[in-house]
């Protein structure tokens, strides 16, 4: 039965599907939500599982987008004007308050989110490879680290824009920590600066890197990202349905659509997988899927709206390279790097121990490395997959949770407990006025 | 499991709404539509309402491309070049007129003079004492701060970054009393201050470019401020820093914070030719003081301006005058050494001790023939002058005796 669908009709769909059919059809017939399967494993929904932090992240990402477009119409990436250009943004531009605030508080909660996220995906081993075939959890993995990086590098070029002292500084001390590096140093900061001083030439390299190819790169890893999440089964938690299954033939299905793990390339509808009471274990698509997505994007929006109007995004006085604010803080996230870069600066015997080689090359080195070589050496049994704190992977998690809470102590105290001269201040200390013209 | 996703899509799409809400409700109502408002009435009142319709509504601004500033102040400050305005409330009052004539407002603005956010549109920040805003609006608030009983007086700062090669700005008293100060006391004996002066001190011409964070605060007490430490600074330099030549001239603080105000005025500004003063952009000199500078460097005791000793020292027989004499006067060098520090002027030029040791070896560097020059010279400044008093002696005892035997 051919009906003629208008465009309206491939963009719409019913909330409240009457049959399965049709619960099915708003979701395989939907242009917007074709990249859905349309049946889904409770476990995968549950809130308690993922936190659906991924697609939170995901969120984000989109209101980045959505106000970084009229950003980039009303921002000047000039030494001479991008600070007024933001002033007025503050001051003048019909929202551009909100635009600009919306716009860096969706790129902290990135940050945040997509670290919890790896969080999360370590701690329940969803980076592990189930029972299914053609499996590639690990990669994925790799294509999330890379997420991170783009993030935190998006997050990091985007600091700069607003060219006042905060940006200028913090692009200063982040540059300085990666020109430590070993041989190669002086001239990546040299490349990335686009010079020795961070000028009109870094201020358009870090534009056209914010604005257009970091951009990019997410996009397109994103994509990957989420292709790779169908292909391996959905979330990880699923491949404990199949394990708990007892074995049975399955019926052929008839559309591959139509099935739960649709996953193997060249088999079409002769799936093989133990699914057997799919009933009992699955929900529809919709409206259960799109309605819960839903949920959540508008809690993210919500609460990044929310957190916009109650926390104006600062704008310091306009850069001057000739005086050093004191402190002089890299961004947020950066800060367990700067904090670990003044704990490993020692001296022995007269000789200075500089820990920008330690704090910020080798040990972030060491992590990301130890980061894509665990997934590949994890060895633990199927049965660890998908699950939060399995007791086969204890001592991994042990060992990962020591590394993040390390980084998160490490980021406390350069944020909140480091004051001039990068001294040690408790929070019931108060800082030293700093002097000012009058 | 599913049904209650209903209620949290409800409860989020709600939030969403009002957070709209709230932000359409602060876009229609900001601070100065109030103010505008009350302007309007204002003028209905005094002037009439076909006045009132005809003022301006929504945010006004000053571009002043050439001075690179964007001032809104008069959004709120809309009664600026009325008639009629000169008694009314503030921020309507109007501005005095006879300024405004010499700096219109359109090609002025307002914060290139009074200081302030010029960008903003909220009072606090407009107004600039706000964190991480270095240009306060600089009336009351800041006068306050320091005891000056003058509410303009930290303004007339900005008067003189255009009018610093004025000889004396109208209206600018406490600019005008460091400029006679700076004359009188011969800072330049030691410092450089547009491009002409000593070396013994920093070179002051961009000072007032220093950032606040630059100054060592660490000997001052109370406020923490650039004007503070300069005005402390002036009234005792070996307060603040020991190791300092400058001596302390016992300014009281009215001088004191009139010397402040104009070192910090000298910033490097790039200001456009239409928009300096009509005056040559150097120091003037009176025809007096360029004639008594002339005689100086070729008579006799030229040597001692060129070395720069005149900086601190007189030398009275050779008739050079020393604007600041912290130094005595070298005439009697000769025998002022010998009885001071029990060596002749030769091996105290060679090895020189207290602030002379400083000098002598950084400032001024003297070579072996310099010095003879030096010893030589003074040597005959000091007959000179010792014949002067006999001479004078002389005649007093001549005319002492004569008197006498008239009686």
């Amino acid at each position: 039965m051919a009906t003629k669908r208008s465009t309206w009709d491939k963009i719409k769909w019913t909330w409240q599907p009457e049959t399965k059919r049709e619960a099915g059809d708003s979701i395989v017939r939907n242009f917007l939500l074709h990249w859905f399967p349309s049946k889904v494993t409770r476990q995968s929904l549950s809130w308690n599982y993922s936190f659906w932090l991924g697609t939170i992240s995901a969120v984000l990402f989109l209101i980045l987008i959505l106000t970084g477009i009229p950003l980039m119409f009303l921002y000047v990436p000039s030494v001479e004007r991008a600070y007024l250009s933001v002033k007025d943004l503050e001051f003048t531009v019909s929202y551009g308050w909100f635009l600009r605030g919306l716009h860096r508080i969706s790129a902290h909660l990135m940050v945040a989110v997509v670290f919890l996220h790896l969080v999360r995906v370590f701690l329940t081993g969803a980076y592990k490879n189930g029972t299914a075939v053609n499996q590639n959890r690990p990669l994925n993995w790799v294509i999330g680290l890379l997420l991170l990086l783009l993030t935190l590098l998006l997050s990091f070029t985007g600091y700069l824009l607003p060219w006042d002292q905060l940006a200028y500084w913090a692009i200063t001390v982040g540059t300085n920590i990666a020109s430590s590096a070993p041989v190669v140093g002086e001239s990546m900061r040299f490349f990335l600066l686009g010079g020795r001083t961070i000028d009109q030439n870094t201020l358009i390299r870090f534009y056209v890197l914010h604005c257009f190819f970091l951009p990019l790169g997410v996009l397109l890893l994103f994509s990957y990202h989420m292709w790779r999440v169908r292909k391996d089964g959905g979330l990880a938690c699923v491949d404990q349905l199949s394990l708990e299954q007892k074995k049975g033939p399955v019926e052929p299905i008839k559309s591959k659509t139509y099935s739960l793990l649709g996953i193997t390339s060249g088999r079409t509808v002769h799936v093989e997988t133990l699914i057997v009471d799919e009933d009992q274990h699955t929900v529809t698509a919709s409206p259960n899927l799109t309605r819960r997505l839903m949920a959540v994007t508008l809690g993210t929006v919500a609460v990044a709206a929310l957190l916009t109007t109650l926390f104006r995004a600062p704008l310091e006085e306009a850069a001057n390279p000739s005086v050093t604010p004191n402190p002089a803080k890299a961004p947020w996230y950066f800060l367990w790097l700067q904090e670990l870069v003044t704990d490993t600066t020692f001296t022995i015997g007269g000789i200075t121990i500089n820990g920008a080689l330690i704090g910020g090359i080798i040990v972030p080195g060491l992590l990301v490395v130890a980061a894509i070589a665990w997934v590949y050496l994890d060895k633990s049994p199927p049965a660890a997959v998908g699950v939060w704190f399995a007791k086969e992977r204890r001592k991994q998690n042990i060992v990962f949770l020591t590394v993040v809470a390390a980084i998160l102590i490490f980021t406390i105290i350069g944020t909140y407990l480091r004051g001039p001269y990068w001294n040690f201040y408790w929070p019931w200390q108060s800082w030293p006025t700093m002097p000012r013209q009058f | 499991m599913f049904k209650r996703d209903s209620i949290l899509l409800y409860s989020f799409g709600g939030a969403v709404l009002l957070i709209t809400g709230f932000i359409f409700w602060s876009y229609y109502t900001p601070e100065w539509k109030d103010y505008q408002t009350e302007f309007q009435e204002l003028v209905a009142k005094r002037f009439g309402p076909d006045r009132a319709d005809r003022v301006p509504d929504g945010l006004q601004q000053i571009w002043v491309k050439e001075l690179d500033r964007v001032d809104r102040c008069t959004t709120c400050h809309q009664g600026m070049e009325w008639k009629g305005l000169e008694n009314a409330p503030s921020p309507f009052r109007s501005h005095p007129q006879d300024i405004l004539k010499k700096h219109p407002l359109a090609q002025y603005g307002c914060t290139v003079c009074h200081g302030g956010q010029g960008y903003a549109t909220d009072v606090e920040s407009a107004h600039g004492f706000t964190p991480h805003w270095d240009e306060p609006l600089l009336a009351k608030q800041v006068s306050d701060l320091y005891l000056i009983k003058d509410k303009k007086a930290m303004m007339q700062i900005n008067c003189n970054i255009c009018h610093r090669y004025d000889r004396e700005t109208a209206g600018a008293d406490y600019i005008n009393q460091g400029k006679q100060l700076v004359q009188t006391k011969n800072c330049r004996a030691c410092h450089t201050i547009n491009g002409r002066g000593g070396v013994i001190g920093p070179d002051l011409t961009n000072v007032g470019d220093k950032a606040p964070e630059q100054y060592d605060y660490s000997r001052m007490l109370g406020v923490k401020t650039a004007f503070a430490w300069h005005v402390a600074h002036i009234q005792n330099p070996k307060a603040l820093v020991p190791e300092t030549v400058m001596p302390n001239f016992g300014f009281n603080s009215k001088e004191a914070q009139s010397l402040a105000l104009l070192v910090m005025s000298w910033q490097r500004a790039s200001i456009p030719t239409s928009y300096r003063p009509g005056v040559q952009l150097v120091e003037q000199q009176t025809p007096e003081e360029a004639e008594r500078e002339k005689q100086m460097l070729t008579g006799e005791g030229a040597f001692f301006v060129k070395k720069g000793c005149f900086a601190c020292h007189s030398v009275s027989a050779f008739d050079i005058k020393s604007a600041s004499d912290i130094g005595p006067d070298l005439s009697f060098a000769v025998a002022d050494v010998q009885s001071r520090f029990g060596k002749t002027l030769g091996d105290f030029l060679a090895k020189p001790t207290g602030t002379m040791a400083v000098v002598l070896s950084t400032q001024i560097q003297l070579s072996d023939e310099e010095r003879r020059e030096a010893v030589d010279k003074l040597k005959i400044a000091y007959e000179k002058k010792i014949n002067q008093q006999a001479q004078a002696a002389q005649e007093a005892l001549n005319k002492a005796t004569s008197q006498a035997e008239k009686r």
